[in-house]
């Protein structure tokens, strides 16, 4: 008997752990779920705005450019429409997002979620798949509308689904992180508002790398948007290159490493 | 009773220290009590509780849930303590009873059970009718509703609330003393209420903390608490209309006088005393012109502004 009763713990023991373990991961993807949902109710109610703001910044400097140039070689309308994509995910993805999440934290909306016995994790996934959400539309509607101005087509892969992914998240994350550290809304307005500029007119967006000042280029050199925009030009050009591997690998950086901040850096919960 | 909370030599300052919102604060908090956090505006309360949820960190001090630091324990802290502070803003393009249950879902609850007693909630609250609608849509005073039933679901065993009954008609604000009074009295459930509203909270309290400037002033009893102020009794009189120096004149004769306006005064005498002046005042009420009167034991209400509602006590008292 004596031998028997470990024996017997032993058996029911992991059984237990493991059902716990599987309660426990459901709770998690349950969580997730409805901090999706929570998300994407407020994009639901307010999608019709999200969508021209989105949009018409990119597309009137789409137009804009058309207007502007003459003759250009395809090469010169990809850049355009690539840039004005990248644009889009700017404002979105960086400025529209950043000042989104800072708003909300000084109004005291963490306060909700802080309250919850929620992970970190899942809390800063939901707030990416918002910004993907929010921003994914509009870089559809101008690269088709792009191509129909400038009457070209872009050579398409599938290798563009994980650039595409990737070159969102990557935004995102740092409009995220702005918006988690944002010491208040004044600042995130003056910062995202910079950073949109900068990003679109003075780094590699619009532009090739050659044609800025050496200073600038290493500048861009910081931003994910110059990744972003080099990886599209490669493949909507030539398809899937080596070049658009590195572009990939840097921007599968940004993603792991903006995530890892606002995970490991960024206290939500806890004031100081 | 176990102790749930204890809570040792807080200190919060901000500014590098010029501002200090707490000072020395130590208290404990039983398990299955309902204390009463009260403090004129800018005491230091909503700082304390910030802290007993976690949600800032204390310059110097400690605070213990259940023997360990909270600090420690942030997540299991947020599934045992409901904190309500306000409507919950990040939810409003939820419907009414999504915000309800998803709240419930997100404290661990499962789906049947956070439906189940969300119903249960939206009928004691009476928000059934409002149920399907966006948060946004509905009035202020049934938003903060809402946000009351989110604190409350789920299976909690502290509940922590900064002025639950604030911009609600005195029908919800009755509607939830009762609530937080079932709760604690059938499900055990601990209450720490900051509230302005230290009339209607004396029904519900066992025990009173007031804070004022960051200094904890007092915590105990209501009922010790009271011994503290005026023992007199008050008898508040409503003088027939254009008499009230008629009525002044003839009250003075059992005790101080304090003209409260222009027909109401207030009488203040010796508790032995009172029944026999009360008898006074009825045999001789046509006579002094007395037309309704009212007599008045000393409330938690003295005892707020006697130890830290100064502002109050010039217009109040």
């Amino acid at each position: 008997m004596g031998t028997e009763r470990p024996l017997v713990q032993e058996a029911v023991q992991p059984h237990g752990e493991r059902a716990a373990e599987a309660q426990h991961i459901r709770q998690k993807l349950n969580e997730i779920w409805i901090l999706f949902r929570i998300q994407f109710a407020e994009i639901r109610e307010s999608w019709i705005w999200i969508f021209f703001m989105a949009s018409m910044f990119p597309f009137s400097t789409l137009l804009f450019l058309k207007f502007y140039t003459v003759n250009p070689t395809p090469e010169a309308m990809i850049r355009i429409i690539v840039g004005n994509m990248v644009f889009a995910v700017i404002v979105m993805g960086i400025n529209a997002l950043a000042q989104e999440i800072s708003w909300q934290k000084h109004q005291g909306h963490f306060v909700y979620y802080a309250s919850l016995p929620i992970s970190k994790l899942n809390f800063v996934l939901a707030v990416f798949l918002r910004g993907f959400l929010t921003s994914f539309p509009s870089v559809v509607i101008i690269a088709a509308i792009g191509q129909l101005i400038y009457g070209i087509h872009f050579h398409y892969s599938f290798g563009l689904i994980p650039v595409f992914l990737l070159s969102m998240l990557a935004c995102v994350g740092i409009g995220t992180m702005i918006g988690f550290v944002s010491p208040n809304h004044q600042f995130t307005n003056l910062l995202a508002q910079t950073l949109l500029m900068v990003i679109s007119f003075l780094s590699p967006v619009m532009v090739t790398m050659e044609m800025l000042p050496k200073m600038l280029q290493w500048l861009s050199y910081l931003f994910p948007t110059t990744y972003v925009a080099n990886a599209f030009r490669d493949l909507f050009i030539h398809g899937w290159t080596h070049a658009v591997t590195v572009n990939t690998a840097v921007l599968s950086g940004y993603v792991i490493l903006s995530f890892l901040v606002i995970y490991r850096f960024v206290e939500w919960r806890v004031e100081r | 009773m176990p102790i749930l909370y204890e809570v040792s030599h807080v200190e919060k300052t901000y500014k590098k220290g010029k501002v200090r919102a707490n000072r020395d604060i130590s208290f404990t908090v039983q398990q299955g009590e309902i204390l009463g956090v009260f403090g004129p505006n800018g005491a230091g309360k909503s700082t304390l509780i910030k802290q007993l949820v976690g949600h800032i960190k204390p310059t110097s001090g400690e605070i213990r849930f259940e023997g360990k630091d909270i600090f420690k324990q942030t997540n299991r802290l947020a599934r045992l303590v409901s904190y309500y502070a306000q409507e919950p803003h990040a939810l409003t393009s939820l419907k009414v009873r999504e915000v309800i249950t998803f709240t419930g879902r997100l404290r661990g609850m499962p789906k049947r059970a956070a439906e189940r007693e969300a119903d249960i909630l939206l009928e004691q609250l009476h928000l059934t009718d409002v149920q399907h609608k966006l948060l946004k849509r509905i009035s202020g005073g049934q938003k903060r509703l809402v946000g009351i039933a989110a604190a409350l679901i789920g299976d909690m065993k502290a509940l922590i609330l900064d002025e639950p009954t604030n911009e609600l008609d005195p029908e919800n604000r009755r509607l939830v003393w009762n609530l937080i009074l079932e709760y604690n009295r059938t499900r055990g459930v601990t209450v720490l209420l900051v509230t302005h509203n230290v009339l209607e909270a004396e029904q519900v309290v066992d025990r009173v903390m007031v804070i004022d400037r960051g200094q904890l002033l007092a915590i105990d009893t209501v009922g010790r608490l009271k011994q503290l102020v005026d023992q007199r009794l008050r008898i508040e009189v409503t003088s027939r209309f254009g008499e009230r120096e008629k009525t002044e004149n003839a009250l003075k004769k059992w005790g101080e006088v304090i003209v409260l306006s222009e027909n109401r005064l207030r009488l203040m005498v010796d508790k032995h005393r009172a029944s026999a002046i009360v008898s006074e005042i009825i045999e001789q009420s046509d006579a002094i012109a007395c037309e309704e009167y009212k007599l008045i034991p000393p409330s938690l209400e003295d005892v707020y502004f006697h130890l830290g509602g100064k502002e109050a006590l010039t217009h109040g008292n």
